[in-house]
């Protein structure tokens, strides 16, 4: 089958999934405002924290502001892409799954078409309007050059943050259970990376740059923007890397997920 | 009153089926609290003191609303809901005992499974990570027993009214959600309460939701002893026996809209 029909039967799948969550229009709206909401709130105990203390290991409000905005525009976008995978250990634990490897098509393609979640857009909401006041905080002199890097990385972390959740869907084909300990790399990689990683142990903060790149969905994009040296030592032209290490999480995604589903064993029930 | 005791042992007894969802959920309430400490040593390194914490309190106050998420339910729980959804709410409706009454009981059976199979090993596990500050008195441990069961009840009041909007409405999730939302920021979970600005924070701590977490963190940390003890512990008895009352003046509005069908 052509590309372009894949394109056309994905947005035929998530728009009837779509169409299903406007039924309740009140409800939905709701819950969008929910989501904005949740993370509003976030934001403002870092406000909060920010009344009270001059600087973050020497990083000012505006600039904390701007990691925080990247990270929740890539983390909506990933996590708005990847709701079909929130149903992947559901399907394995009611044998649901087998239904799906009958079909003419690819199993990652009927996963990631099954729902598109939309009320999740709201947190996308959130971060542009914290990123738009957060660059004219720090007054950041926009080249084309940093342009580019802040569009490439709000996609290339949302690359990473979306194999970050195939990885996870993965997961569940060995453990049948829910995705608890999941949740603590996705949505602690939100927390993670809302935050300079500078405040970070060396340990932690090497893990996330060299092995679960987490420091390329925006801390070292932000540094760029930023002019400010890494204290790890890598580089200016780091910031540059993000498309770069996406497409190696991407890689490692698509090789976990095509494993996972090789070792499929039905539950049998 | 021995048929809600059986009722919280039960509630009780059917969590500890759930030993794997429990280690899981420490496993995330562990590296949270790591995540959200970390943050604090920064900040407490601009300055060595924010509103009268200094950063051992700070990491204390961490650590316990990180153990408190499950105890008091701060992120809610929909089984009221459901059943109302699902009908089966008239089935409970009919029992010889208080509705409300019975739906607490089960909150304080799981209430005292999760401060003892959760926030004792995510409190523990703080001391290990970071060293945490242990109360110096021992009526301290007596002020906290109270005070966590007040919230206990603070916290299941509200839940339980978001949850009986769904008589009202077939989203009850969405305005709970909504509820529990403001409800977290404004409970003390997301920054201490002491840090907010002095214009906003004698209306914080006057809500009923500085009661579900902050003031027990509060007693735990010794920052109200004595006759300060006594007004925090009075205010979380006051809005736990308001909301209570409200949720059971909901339940007798609620159940006049019931409509069984038959079949």
């Amino acid at each position: 089958m052509p590309l372009r029909e894949y394109w056309r039967l994905y947005w035929r799948l998530v728009g009837a999934s779509a169409r299903g969550q406007m039924q309740y229009k009140a409800s939905f709206l709701l819950a969008t405002a929910g989501v904005f909401a949740a993370n509003l709130f976030d934001f403002g105990a870092l406000l909060v924290l920010y009344h009270r203390i001059p600087h973050l290991a020497g990083w000012s409000l505006g600039e904390v502001a701007l990691l925080w905005g990247m990270s929740a525009v890539s983390f909506a976008l990933a996590d708005t892409i990847a709701s079909g995978f929130d149903l992947v250990p559901a399907m394995i634990r009611q044998g649901d799954f087998d239904r799906l490897l009958t079909r003419p098509l690819g199993a990652f393609f009927q996963t990631i078409a099954a729902r598109l979640t939309l009320r999740r857009l709201g947190r996308i909401g959130q971060g542009l309007v914290i990123l738009a006041v957060a660059q004219g905080e720090v007054a950041i002199p926009w080249t084309p050059g940093k342009l580019a890097v802040l569009m490439v990385a709000l996609a290339a972390g949302a690359a990473i943050f979306f194999s970050v959740y195939i990885l996870g869907a993965a997961y569940a084909f060995w453990t049948v259970e829910g995705t608890e300990v999941v949740n603590t790399f996705t949505y602690g990689g939100t927390t993670m990376t809302s935050y300079p990683l500078d405040i970070f142990h060396g340990w932690l903060r090497r893990f996330v740059t060299f092995i679960f790149p987490l420091a390329f969905v925006n801390y070292y994009p932000a540094l760029y923007l930023l002019e400010r040296p890494d204290p790890l030592g890598l580089p200016a032209w780091a910031g540059w890397l993000s498309p770069l290490v996406a497409t190696l999480c991407c890689v490692v995604a698509a090789w976990g997920w095509s494993f996972g589903v090789r070792h499929y064993q039905s539950t049998g029930s | 009153m021995r048929v809600y005791l059986e009722i919280g042992k039960r509630a009780f007894q059917r969590e500890l089926v759930y030993r794997t969802k429990n280690l899981a959920g420490l496993f995330t309430n562990a590296c949270f609290g790591y995540l959200r400490a970390v943050p604090l040593l920064a900040a407490f390194e601009a300055r060595g003191d924010i509103a009268g914490y200094n950063l051992q309190d700070a990491l204390t106050w961490n650590w316990t609303v990180q153990a408190l998420i499950m105890v008091v339910g701060l992120w809610g729980g929909w089984e009221v809901a459901d059943t109302i959804r699902s009908g089966d709410v008239v089935s409970d409706l009919s029992k010889p005992f208080s509705f409300l009454g019975f739906w607490l009981a089960r909150d304080y059976g799981r209430a005292i499974y999760y401060l003892l199979f959760r926030a004792l090993p995510v409190v523990l596990i703080g001391q290990l990570l970071f060293g945490l500050r242990w109360p110096h008195h021992a009526i301290t441990w007596a002020a906290l027993a109270v005070s966590l069961a007040l919230a206990v009840s603070i916290g299941f009041a509200f839940r339980f009214m978001l949850n009986l909007a769904a008589f009202w409405t077939t989203d009850a999730r969405g305005v709970g959600g909504l509820g529990l939302i403001a409800s977290t920021f404004l409970s003390g979970f997301l920054i201490p309460l002491a840090f907010f600005p002095d214009w906003l924070r004698p209306v914080v701590q006057a809500l009923p939701f500085a009661g579900i977490v902050q003031t027990p963190a509060d007693v735990f940390l010794e920052r109200v002893t004595g006759w300060a003890l006594m007004g925090a512990l009075g205010q979380q008895a006051l809005w736990a026996a308001l909301l209570l009352g409200a949720a059971q003046g909901l339940v007798v509005i609620a159940t006049r809209r019931v409509v069984v069908q038959g079949g």
